[in-house]
């Protein structure tokens, strides 16, 4: 029910951008002719910027990173403000001519709505989860027309897990949202196109394919990312980098109209085979594209690298098509348009690394499913080569750079879900720094403890501990009991932790100095010690209920 | 580089039937097979990156700070030196004739020192007994390079409130930059003083270098 209202309101959130994107398209086509139109992706890309930074306070970029992060770190908790900040820096960014695409903001947009819906009814982490993947799935299958596709990205992308409770309302919520696009829109698909004609031919033509597609999607994830960080090194302000970045695509723009916005028209002529370039053309304009999306992301407009990734997918299919039948004339293969498509998979699967994504989508998208044995060939090659040369994919890599990419089931997600509060031994029997031994001896027979954090007198303030082993040899000594106090005996080189210390980072320490309890002090004061044996216990109880299935 | 099981058990801290395991369930990249596997280094760190394992493949292991600088108890009497007929007739007099006596200690530092060493005896006497007393700090002393123990015959017994009553006349002083050392020094000299034959040697108030003979000596048939 929950998961049918949030992919509704996805959908029509998702259909609102597309249709106002069609809108501005139309209303600034004329002044496309200008010769300051170049400044257009300029200006948008500068608006929306701004707009991130000075009035809802969010980083610019595509946003999907963030939602993985949420879902696996805070239950799927997202701001209202989300669902509806990167439509509307999308919609000025994509709208103005920048080459990126509308479905990363919608996604955004969709599980922020999801995320919020779960707050209003009051629901658990788990259930806001779910709602997060249903408001991704309505987005996701409204804006492609595509419910498989959204249901599969959902899940294989956003969450992470294949679970029961999970499958049936995200399945709802992806039709909720492709039923509400077709409702507003009434198209059977996003792209039409002929039959193809499949033959046996085109099945090694499409092994080739593959690992031209695997080699492009891992060079536009390198440069996407090569371009961020040259942007972020560089001291200029965020308007200034904006201006640069949109002009840059602007000016590429005004000799390949192709790289603006997001593309859908000219997958449509390339699908339908009226798309006519050369084949040199056609490999320069797979990398001007690639170059004008990385300038518009890098540089500070927002968008998606779905859309692009379609355009420069199709474009490598038919460049792969044009070589093909530049060598072998006389091929029996089928037409550019099929290619296009397989290059499409090609792209998405690679980008992403997520082959079932890239399978459904084009499937759904094209309303035809002629093509799937390539499709598969290709979109399993090129995810399995893209991830043996680059292990994460492009939405993984950030998080997984800032040790933040956490699947349910997994070490850090274990380790980040436990907080040291819950591992905390706190019965601990503190000694005064000016007792003196002989006492010292006489608490140590009645005690059971291994460690004694010893404090000052005055303050409390912990100044040091006694780890009993390393003490053995003056506590069998009964000359030396009047001879020391307990500040003179106690190490004060004991590595100590706090409270609000990652447990991931506690661990490290422990394995780095070879040690079994640790000491957590917090403001000077000694709380109580992290034993390894509590944290096996409670990992082993926290792998168990994660990884159990209902 | 290539390590063989051995080696690369040592290096993950596990035994090699978790490494032969690991190999034949597929988690660990292999570049030989057979009876003997070899890893190439590389792999094994792209391996660890991916995984979140620590691993380091360097030899250095760090020096052990601590150790280093413990020195043993007769070169640290060495260091001191050994003082006879030291004058006074109350603990404070004969701490400060002491102290005064002492060559390593700066001269600035002398009347802290001399604080610090009564609020010591104050808070509870080192007077260990058989007319014995170990005076010393309960912090360290920074400003030492060495660590020192220093002895001082007294000429005159003086009442110590040691725990056995009797009067005091010999005074070990300890004095260390560093708290470990101060432990260990003061654990072998307790060792020593627990001898009833080196407490007789001590009472006839031996030449210098006999009695720093005579603690080589203990110290290397105990290996203190």
């Amino acid at each position: 029910m929950a998961g049918s209202i949030a992919g509704i309101c996805s959908g029509l959130a998702a259909v609102a951008l597309r249709l106002s994107l069609e809108s501005v398209l139309e209303w600034l086509h004329p002044l496309r002719h200008y010769w300051w139109a170049f400044t257009l992706p300029a200006i948008g890309a500068l608006l929306s910027s701004l707009y991130l930074e000075k009035i809802t306070r969010e980083g610019a970029g595509h946003g999907v990173p963030e939602v993985i992060y949420s879902v696996s770190r805070y239950g799927g908790l997202l701001r209202f403000r989300s669902s509806y900040s990167r439509l509307i820096s999308s919609f000025l960014t994509i709208g103005s001519g920048g080459s990126a695409g509308p479905e990363a903001p919608v996604v955004m947009s969709g599980s922020a709505i999801g995320s919020n819906l779960a707050k209003f009814l009051g629901l658990n982490d788990r259930q806001r989860i779910t709602l997060v993947g249903c408001g991704t799935a309505g987005a996701i299958a409204s804006i492609f027309n595509a419910p498989i596709a959204g249901l599969v990205f959902s899940i294989e992308v956003l969450l992470g897990e294949w679970k029961f409770v999970n499958i049936i309302p995200i399945a709802i919520a992806a039709v909720a949202g492709a039923q509400v696009s077709q409702a507003i829109i009434p198209e059977q698909v996003l792209f039409t196109h002929q039959p193809f004609d499949i033959m046996f031919a085109d099945i090694p033509a499409s092994l080739g394919l593959a690992v031209l597609t695997a080699l492009i999607s891992v060079f536009f994830t390198k440069s996407l990312r090569q371009v961020g960080k040259l942007a972020r090194k560089n001291s200029l302000p965020l308007w200034a980098r904006a201006i640069i970045g949109g002009s840059c695509v602007g000016l590429i723009g005004i000799s390949m109209p192709l790289v603006l916005g997001e593309g859908y028209h000219f997958i449509q002529s390339m699908i339908s085979d009226t798309f006519s370039m050369g084949i040199f053309l056609t490999f320069v304009a797979i990398f001007a594209k690639i170059f004008a999306t990385a300038m518009t992301l890098g540089w500070g407009g927002s968008g998606g690298i779905f859309a692009p990734c379609l355009v420069i997918g199709s474009l490598t299919g038919i460049a792969f098509h044009k070589t093909l039948f530049f060598f072998l004339p006389s091929a029996s293969c089928a037409s550019q348009g099929a290619y296009a498509l397989l290059g499409m998979t090609g792209l998405i699967s690679g980008v992403m690394q997520a082959p079932l994504t890239g399978i459904f989508l084009i499937v759904e998208i094209t309303g035809g499913y002629e093509a799937i044995l390539p499709l598969i060939l290709v979109s399993s090659i090129s995810s399995t080569m893209s991830q043996y040369i680059e292990p994460a994919s492009f939405y993984f890599k950030d998080l997984m750079e800032r040790g933040q990419f956490m699947r349910p089931g997994t070490d850090a997600r274990i380790l980040s879900d436990l907080s040291l509060k819950e591992l905390i031994d706190i019965n601990y029997v503190k000694v005064s720094e000016n007792m003196v031994f002989r006492d010292f001896i006489n608490i140590l027979k009645l005690s059971e403890q291994n460690f004694f954090p010893v404090i000052e007198d005055e303050t409390q303030f912990y100044k040091g501990g006694i780890q009993i082993s390393s003490i053995r040899r003056y506590a069998l000594d009964p000359n030396m009991y009047d001879m020391v106090f307990l500040n003179q005996i106690m190490d004060t080189e004991v590595i100590t932790v706090s409270l609000e210390d990652d447990l991931q980072d506690v661990l490290d320490i422990m394995d780095l100095h070879s040690m079994d309890n640790i000491p957590v002090v917090e403001n000077q004061r000694f709380i109580g010690m992290i034993a390894k044996t509590k944290i096996l216990d409670l990992y082993r109880r926290e792998l168990i209920m994660q990884t159990d299935i209902k | 580089m290539e390590l063989s099981v051995f080696d690369l058990s040592k290096y993950l801290g596990v035994v090699p039937e978790t490494i032969e395991r690991w190999v034949r369930q597929g988690k660990l990249p292999v570049s030989k097979k057979g009876v003997n596997y070899r890893f190439h280094t590389s792999e094994l760190q792209k391996w660890a990156g991916k995984h979140n394992i620590y691993l380091n493949l360097s030899d250095t292991k760090k020096p052990d700070k601590g150790r280093k600088s413990i020195i043993p108890l007769s070169v640290a009497v060495k260091n001191g030196g050994i003082n006879f007929d030291v004058q006074g007739n109350d603990v404070n007099s004969v701490l400060e004739a002491s102290i005064k006596r002492i060559l390593k200690i700066p001269d600035d530092f002398k009347p802290d020192l001399l604080d610090r060493l009564v609020k010591r005896e104050q808070a509870l006497s080192t007077g260990i007994g058989n007319g014995i007393a170990i005076p010393h700090p309960r912090e360290q002393l920074r400003y030492l390079h060495d660590s020192i123990v220093s002895i001082s015959f007294l000429a005159n017994p003086v009442d110590y409130k040691a725990l056995d009553n009797q009067p005091v006349s010999i005074l070990f002083f300890m004095l260390c930059p560093e708290l470990k050392i101060h432990l260990h020094l003061l654990s072998a000299l307790s060792f020593c003083l627990r001898n009833h034959e080196f407490i007789t040697f001590l009472n006839s108030r031996p030449d210098p270098d006999q009695l720093i003979e005579k603690i080589e000596i203990l110290q290397n048939k105990n290996s203190i």
